[in-house]
């Protein structure tokens, strides 16, 4: 991209991305410091921070937020590279791959309410053996759910995170060159899981360090998936401020506050502990590493993951088709393994109310993604000149860091000071707004998928062809965009399936005059009904699968079709031979 | 003399009511053309339709257009007026009208974040509105109303069972504990602070505690530890033989009708009287579903509709709620098949066509008639609400 000024446009774009972070923080710890003026407090002071820490459920909830927030991401890591391990490059894997999708599309709550229904007391794997073999009548008093250990919340993490991670970790292997590195340890005869663990895996952490880092905040944060799926009394941390926020004790918020800012405390300190950990344990492995013995104890951790990871798998696409079984049941009661009357009153009923969702959901997430992508764009490619210029890896160029802190961040509370900054701009209520704090949650996905291609792309094409004929931006468009198509469209896949899953950026900015499908969803969630949701579900998993597809699809057509659609207006007779 | 008195009484009389109709039909005229942003819960279809239904009949008869802004907690919407204030946008804020009650008035009213009073200025309620029919038509969980929410739909605490599995439910705090010991696992309740599972801790407060006039009073005048004494000792025995083991608690009222629905528990309790029948007509809940109250009666409550301080368009919002409490949107809203919502107005007050369509309406299976619903209990002093939250969390939430 033939770039001008690129300082003036880092200084804009850094201006962009800073104001609404700062505001957000602005409005989190002021009022975690008692200063609060719509509530009439004026003066500082650590009082909500003493309300907070003698609070018996901040101990208990900080604990499982803790273990939930470490574990789960673990596990997520532990199992995608050991499936990523077994079955790279194999034929079957693709298919895996391409079932991935879904899972990644679908929102949190309605994989939460599918993996309820597949797992607690009266659900279907219960259902599935009741009574025939169990002699269950009635469903029987356990806690598969909502466990106090969390451990359902994990499992729910597990099943959301690992599959982002796989995705991730795929595109990052074309840029260590993983086949190659393959055949070539292969050669030297090092077992499979042996060669990954010795060579492959620590080339590729710290490709894939900045997704496992969301993958850690947002375990830490989330607080759709805990609602239904986490643990009560107590929750984890972050379903506690939530009820903080929301409490009709407004001076709650205050105390809500200043959890928040723990709570950002938690995550850089957890991610602190995990680089730290990270390096500690490849200083310890380094010796095994390289002692060049073919095989090791250490690779049945790798082939254990593989078969936990297939469960997991198994487990989410269960809970992915049972939910859809729901909207056309009329009566679906324990212990039956189907529906036992069957209706389509559910589909008939949320029709008319679809269409105009439907709309404004793909208008918002379309744009969000369509800006998002030229932002990487620019961003990428002043961070390319910059690594040109300076001899210091541009390793930690400002843009790198800075998107993330939106999705580092947690979002209540930090959502709060953003919207009092729209409504100081007048740009509260609109679909702008929506558009623009969608952004803010899409744009670091875009970067982070595009950002490997891009930086790898041989930018000998393009100089070649504008030493031929000096177009740098059509060279640009028609050379170097062409060729990055695969990426670019994956980049769109997974930008536009993370703007159809937001929930609270939609509702504050929207200031819930413009609904979406997940908005609504998640106010159906809410009264729990599970027809409605899996319809409400099928439908907004529905959009972003077809995008994936297309994503695989168009890319490796697109020529083609481009070619035929010019011969048929240009009549060209080359063409009809 | 007499006569005299009687003509100038005669004369106020009229121009009173001349100039408040005067003043109605400015805000009738004021309210033309405006759109009112309606911030309701929207978890319920049945109640969805029957808002689209008066959006519809609303724009006919005032040309003001309804939009209604489905929340997932009412405390969204006082959240967005909150951020409105600390931005001062002290006008044309983003809620219009919001349907509100309990611990959420009270916040909006004590924050100065209501318009108001305006409830007593709605023609609809001075006409028909009995406020000494019910005590939560002016006390909203305790707090008073005074004109600044009026009131559109009563609700009263009820319990749900299956009669194929159960034929003699508990009809009492004891006989529930009887009961779960007998059968561990099938009784909960709403985790707290939810509204329902607070006012199943204040029900329980009620018929365990010695001192029931103490209640009354405010929670900090009287010793809290010792009245509250025998509703601790209760809840400790319940939970050990309560669903899951008193480990999770249901998050709503919807939750409780699909676990009695999934047969994991036997009795759930609900708010909303007709709620039964309309899920059994929705195939939520099998047609063998019953409702009953306890034989001392339940707690009842009334929920109403607020209008935030720095809403744009007061007048628009006043026509709404003053179409609300008409006889023909609380008839509509009270017929089973719509929403079953129990009227606000004073069936005396009514003229004799009304009264005779009150009559007609049609009862859903489940639903209990008035007089079958009983006494409402009442309720205890607003401050206990928040002593009664604190404490269970600090005793069952960590």
């Amino acid at each position: 991209m033939p770039l001008k000024h690129t300082k003036w446009i880092t200084v804009f774009i850094a201006l962009f991305m800073v104001l609404p972070i700062f505001m957000g923080l602005v409005g989190t710890i002021l009022p975690a410091f008692q200063f609060f003026p719509p509530l009439g407090e004026y003066t500082f002071s650590l009082d909500p921070w003493r309300n907070m820490l003698s609070q018996g459920e901040f101990y208990a909830s900080l604990k499982l937020t803790l273990i939930s927030g470490i574990g789960g991401p673990l596990l997520s890591l532990w199992l995608a590279l050991s499936l990523l391990a077994w079955g790279y490059q194999r034929p079957f894997f693709k298919k895996i791959e391409a079932l991935l999708s879904p899972i990644l599309a679908i929102p949190h709550a309605a994989i939460a309410i599918g993996l309820l229904f597949l797992l607690s007391p009266s659900g279907w794997l219960t259902r599935l053996f009741s009574p025939w073999l169990t002699g269950f009548e009635r469903p029987p008093n356990w806690i598969t759910v909502q466990d106090p250990y969390s451990l359902s919340l994990i499992f729910a993490l597990v099943i959301k995170e690992m599959p982002y991670l796989l995705f991730v970790m795929m595109a990052a292997m074309k840029s260590i060159q993983g086949r190659e590195t393959l055949q070539a340890c292969q050669a030297l005869g090092y077992g499979r899981l042996t060669l990954w663990r010795k060579v492959l895996i620590p080339q590729l952490y710290p490709i894939i360090r900045l997704p496992i880092f969301i993958v850690v905040a947002f375990s830490l944060t989330v607080v759709d998936l805990a609602l239904v799926i986490g643990p009560n009394t107590p929750s984890t941390l972050a379903v506690t401020l939530y009820r903080w926020f929301n409490d009709p004790d407004l001076s709650m918020r205050l105390m809500g506050s200043s959890g928040a800012v723990f709570l950002m405390l938690v995550i850089v300190l957890t991610l602190a502990g995990w680089e730290i950990m990270h390096r500690l344990l490849s200083h310890i492995t380094r010796y095994e590493r390289s002692n060049g013995r073919r095989c090791g104890f250490s690779d049945n951790l790798l082939g254990s993951g593989v078969v936990l990871g297939l469960l997991t798998l198994f487990s989410a696409f269960s809970a992915l088709l049972l939910l859809p079984l729901w909207s056309v049941a009329k009566r679906w009661r324990f212990p039956d393994a189907l529906p036992s009357k069957w209706t389509w009153d559910n589909i008939e009923r949320a029709a008319p109310l679809l269409m105009e969702l439907t709309s404004n959901t793909l208008i918002i997430a379309i744009f969000a993604t369509l800006i998002a992508s030229v932002f990487s764009l620019v961003m990428l490619e002043i961070k390319r000149l910059s690594a040109i210029k300076s001899a210091v890896p541009s390793e930690h160029h400002v843009f790198d860091w800075l998107i993330y802190v939106p999705i580092l961040l947690p979002q209540i509370g930090f959502l709060f000071g953003l919207h009092v900054l729209l409504i100081y701009f007048d740009l509260n209520g609109s679909l702008c707004a929506i558009i623009a704090l969608h952004l803010m949650y899409v744009l670091p996905y875009v970067y982070l998928t595009l950002k490997g291609p891009y930086l790898a792309y041989n930018e000998q094409y393009l100089q070649q062809a504008n030493r031929l004929n000096y177009h740098p931006w059509r060279h640009y468009m028609t050379i170097k965009l062409a060729m990055l198509r695969p990426a670019l469209f994956t980049a769109f896949a997974m930008g536009f399936s993370v703007s159809i899953a937001q929930y609270l950026p939609t509702l504050i900015a929207g200031e819930g005059r413009h609904s979406t499908l997940t908005t609504e969803a998640v106010a159906l969630a809410a009264s729990g009904d599970r027809k409605k949701v899996g319809s409400m579900a099928l439908l907004q998993a529905l959009f972003p699968v077809i995008v994936f597809w297309f994503a695989q699809v168009i890319p490796a057509r697109w020529t083609k079709w481009r070619l035929t659609i010019q011969c048929f207006f240009s009549k060209d007779k080359k063409c009809s031979a | 003399m007499r006569k005299t008195l009687i003509l100038a009484l005669a004369a106020i009389f009229t121009s009173f009511s001349l100039t408040t109709h005067a003043a109605w039909q400015d805000t009738l005229d004021d309210a033309k053309g405006q759109t009112v942003y309606f911030n309701a819960w929207g978890g319920a279809d049945n109640i969805n339709d029957y808002i689209q239904w008066a959006a519809k009949r609303i724009k006919e008869e005032y040309d003001v257009t309804l939009k209604h802004v489905k929340l997932t907690d009412t405390s969204d919407a006082v959240s967005r007026v909150l951020a409105e204030k600390a931005a001062n946008k002290h006008n044309k804020g983003s809620v219009d009208l919001i349907w509100i009650n309990g611990e959420n008035f009270r916040a909006m009213k004590d924050n100065d974040l209501l318009f108001g009073p305006f409830s007593h200025d709605l023609p609809n309620y001075a006409n028909y509105v009995d406020e000494n029919a019910r005590q939560s038509l002016t006390q909203d969980f305790g707090t008073l109303v005074e004109g600044m929410e009026s009131p559109w739909g009563m609700a009263q605490i009820v319990f749900l069972y299956d009669t194929a599995t159960l034929h003699n439910p508990p009809k009492s705090m004891q006989a529930l504990l009887e009961y779960a010991k007998a059968n561990p696992g099938r009784i909960t309740y709403p985790e707290p602070p939810q509204y329902l599972g607070v006012t199943f801790l204040k029900q329980a407060l009620y018929e365990t505690s010695l001192d029931k006039e103490a209640l009354s009073q405010p929670e900090n005048t009287v010793d809290f530890d010792v009245i509250t004494a025998p509703l601790w000792k209760y809840l400790d025995e319940l939970h050990q033989v309560a669903w899951r083991s008193g480990q999770n608690f249901p998050s709503s009222a919807e939750e409780m009708m699909r676990l009695l629905d999934d047969q994991e528990i036997d009795i759930a309790i609900n708010f909303d009287v007709s709620g039964a029948s309309v899920q059994i007509d929705q195939g939520n809940l099998p047609d063998t579903v019953r409702t009953y109250v306890f034989d001392k009666g339940t707690i009842g409550n009334t929920h109403f509709l607020a209008i935030p301080y720095n809403s744009g368009v007061t007048s628009g919002a006043q026509v709404v709620a003053n179409f609300f409490l008409s006889p023909e949107a609380q008839i509509y809203k009270q017929t089973p098949t719509v929403w079953g919502d129990l009227s606000v107005l004073s069936y005396d007050k009514l003229s004799k066509d009304d009264q005779k369509r009150f009559d007609n309406l049609p009862r859903g299976i489940a639903t209990l008639t008035i007089e079958e619903l009983g006494s409402t209990l009442p309720e205890p002093h607003s401050s206990w609400v928040e002593a009664l939250e604190k404490e269970w969390r600090k005793r069952y939430a960590q």
